[in-house]
């Protein structure tokens, strides 16, 4: 309300010489381009999808409306289960070790007596920086079963071959390595911001009173930076369960499914060109990671 | 306690307590921080092994990548890959396509949601609050779940396969909204009102005042746009995989995909040598990029993680 009190017309007292443009119109113009783009590539097709998720549609011809069908499909489907349970063990193997060396990680770097901060800072952001399918594809050359550098190392210490990407024991521990090592150095920069925030004084007062640095680890740093670590945790899980192209590159979902990870599973809809199913299946999806995020900040909230 | 409250305020108290507990504090600091020193280094190593493996390798010669993949005979040394690489993968087309994308994708970026953003912040308008609720709600959804009704949008509109495809779903994203929204609400009010009262236009209120001083923020975006850009696979892939079309990052995930089924000998060193230099050749821009500008990457992936 209070533009129209100071929104006085802008060419009060001023000769013109072009026309200028009023304050009330002004901020409409502004977000003009930004609506368009959304409304038609986000707001629009979200809509679409939803009602897509309901119909058998195949990409061509009539669509037929199914009910609730492809919601009950997936939910007793096997490999929809088995895409899940694919997801939830990357996130056990990635996620709570992840935390465990970030944190510790950002600590040190955090300690004034670390030299050399900034190199170690670029050192562990390049791996987060560089692209994606470059990086998969290196995976694909270092941990090959025959040739790989990784298995020559095991050579060398006299240890048999692995097949890292060929059995599907090693597969999915090979893949999330490949994410733990992507990411690492990222949740490393958000700690540290978290960590930087905390006032030093904190650490004198109780290296006063003769708290152990790993008293005060405990005490004092996990948990004033409790809020950023479980922030850190929401934003793993969501990228776990969208992982979508570094099983697509690496492994292609294989050996026998023991990577075809959620974000994989639903394009296996797109290439059978199963798009009702698919629709479904990215709404279950949301369903899922938006409760799992739910829960995380739950337990934030409890804790406090 | 208090002995060495008083040990650190008192010198003349310090000599007669100190030296009983201060070299073995000493001696644990000096090994804990060599440990500290040891472990950091042990992990930089391993952060940056891969991609240093990858640069190196891509130099030898590919029968020998694949028999010594640890050794390393600098009398041997060739481009015989990259040259290969050249000749074989149509690595020129991804980088022309991406460049233009980023162009494009990345102007569009950095003109709509500052701009936009400006409108949230700094005026008041019908249907703000509702818009910029969508914008939050946008923003916790996974990007995924969009993949299948743009694709279907994108056929219905016979532009699978078209840059349009590549450049417009995404241009404005919802964090860049949010972020700069932020950014700029902290610019005065008293600022922006000067500029009005010394006759400045609502445009030019934006492009000569808020614009300069929130230019931190926008090198931080600038650069999280060109890495999200340069680097986006799964829309590409699915939107626009044609070799016409095919973005550097979809030109080296189909290298990829050849290895797998080239197992035997010599063709399996050859691809193998081949996808070194491409994935060299992709990875060395954004590293150049990334170590000029490591402050304002920081800023930009920090400020970027709220996205999720």
């Amino acid at each position: 309300m209070s533009s129209f009190v100071l929104g006085a017309p802008p060419s009060r007292g001023r000769v013109l010489t072009r026309p200028r443009l009023p304050r009330r119109v002004a901020p409409y113009l502004f977000v003009a381009p930004f609506v368009a783009l959304f409304c038609a590539f986000g707001v629009y097709p979200m809509l679409f999808t939803l009602r897509l998720s309901f119909t058998d549609w195949r990409g061509s011809g009539a669509a037929t409306w199914v009910g609730w069908d492809n919601y009950a499909y997936l939910l007793g489907n096997e490999m929809f289960w088995g895409s899940l349970a694919n997801s939830g063990v990357m996130w056990l193997l990635v996620v709570p070790a992840q935390m465990v060396l970030a944190l510790l990680v950002a600590v040190l770097l955090n300690s004034a007596r670390i030299r050399m901060r900034s190199f170690y800072r670029i050192a562990f952001l390049v791996p987060f920086v560089t692209p994606l399918v470059a990086v998969a594809q290196i995976w694909v050359v270092v941990f090959d079963r025959d040739y790989g550098a990784v298995n020559g190392l095991l050579n060398l210490v006299g240890l048999p071959d692995v097949g890292w990407l060929t059995t599907s024991e090693f597969a999915k521990p090979t893949l999330a390595l490949l994410f733990g090592w992507k990411t690492t150095g990222f949740i490393v920069i958000i700690l540290l911001s978290g960590l930087q925030s905390i006032d030093a004084g904190v650490y004198e007062a109780a290296a006063i009173d003769g708290a152990s640095r790993a008293r005060q680890l405990w005490s004092i740093t996990v948990p004033l930076v409790r809020r950023t670590l479980m922030f850190s945790i929401v934003i793993q899980t969501l990228a776990v369960f969208q992982m979508f192209a570094e099983p697509f590159v690496v492994t292609d979902g294989g050996p026998y499914n023991s990577t075809t990870t959620a974000g994989l599973y639903l394009y296996e809809h797109i290439t059978r060109a199963d798009l009702g199913t698919g629709s479904a299946n990215s709404f279950l999806l949301v369903i899922i990671v938006m409760a799992l995020s739910l829960m995380f900040v739950r337990l934030l909230r409890t804790e406090d | 306690m208090t002995a060495t409250t008083t040990a650190r305020r008192d010198p003349a108290v310090a000599p007669r307590v100190a030296p009983p507990r201060a070299p073995a504090p000493l001696m644990g600091r000096v090994l804990r921080a060599a440990g500290a020193q040891g472990f950091l280094l042990l992990l930089a190593v391993a952060a940056l092994a891969p991609i240093a493996w990858a640069l190196v390798s891509a130099f030898k010669p590919a029968a020998e990548i694949v028999s010594d993949p640890l050794g390393l005979d600098v009398t041997t040394l060739t481009v015989e890959n990259y040259r290969r690489m050249f000749a074989d993968v149509p690595i020129g087309q991804g980088f022309l396509n991406t460049a233009v994308v980023l162009v494009a994708k990345g102007s569009l970026t950095l003109f709509c949601a500052p701009l936009a953003a400006y409108a949230f912040a700094k005026y008041r308008f019908a249907g703000r609050e509702l818009l910029f609720g969508t914008v939050l709600i946008t923003l916790m959804l996974p990007t995924i779940v969009l993949i299948i009704p743009l694709l279907l949008e994108m056929k219905a509109l016979g532009w699978v396969n078209t840059y349009q495809a590549l450049i417009l779903p995404g241009a404005v994203d919802a964090f860049a909204i949010f972020w700069m929204r932020q950014v700029i609400a902290a610019v005065p009010d008293e600022l922006i009102d000067a500029a009005r009262v010394d006759g400045c236009g609502e445009l030019g209120i934006f492009t000569r005042i808020v614009l300069p001083v929130i230019r931190p923020a926008m090198a931080g975006l600038a650069v999280l746009t060109v890495m999200n850009i340069y680097n986006d696979f799964v829309w590409p892939v699915v939107a626009a995989s044609s070799e016409r079309m095919a973005t550097l990052q979809v030109v080296l995930s189909t290298l990829a995909q050849n290895i797998t089924g080239n197992r035997i000998g010599a063709d399996y060193a050859t691809v193998t040598g081949e996808l070194l230099a491409a994935a060299s050749v992709a990875l060395v821009p954004l590293l150049i990029l990334f170590i000029a500008l490591q402050k304002h990457f920081i800023n930009g992936i920090l400020a970027g993680s709220v996205k999720g």
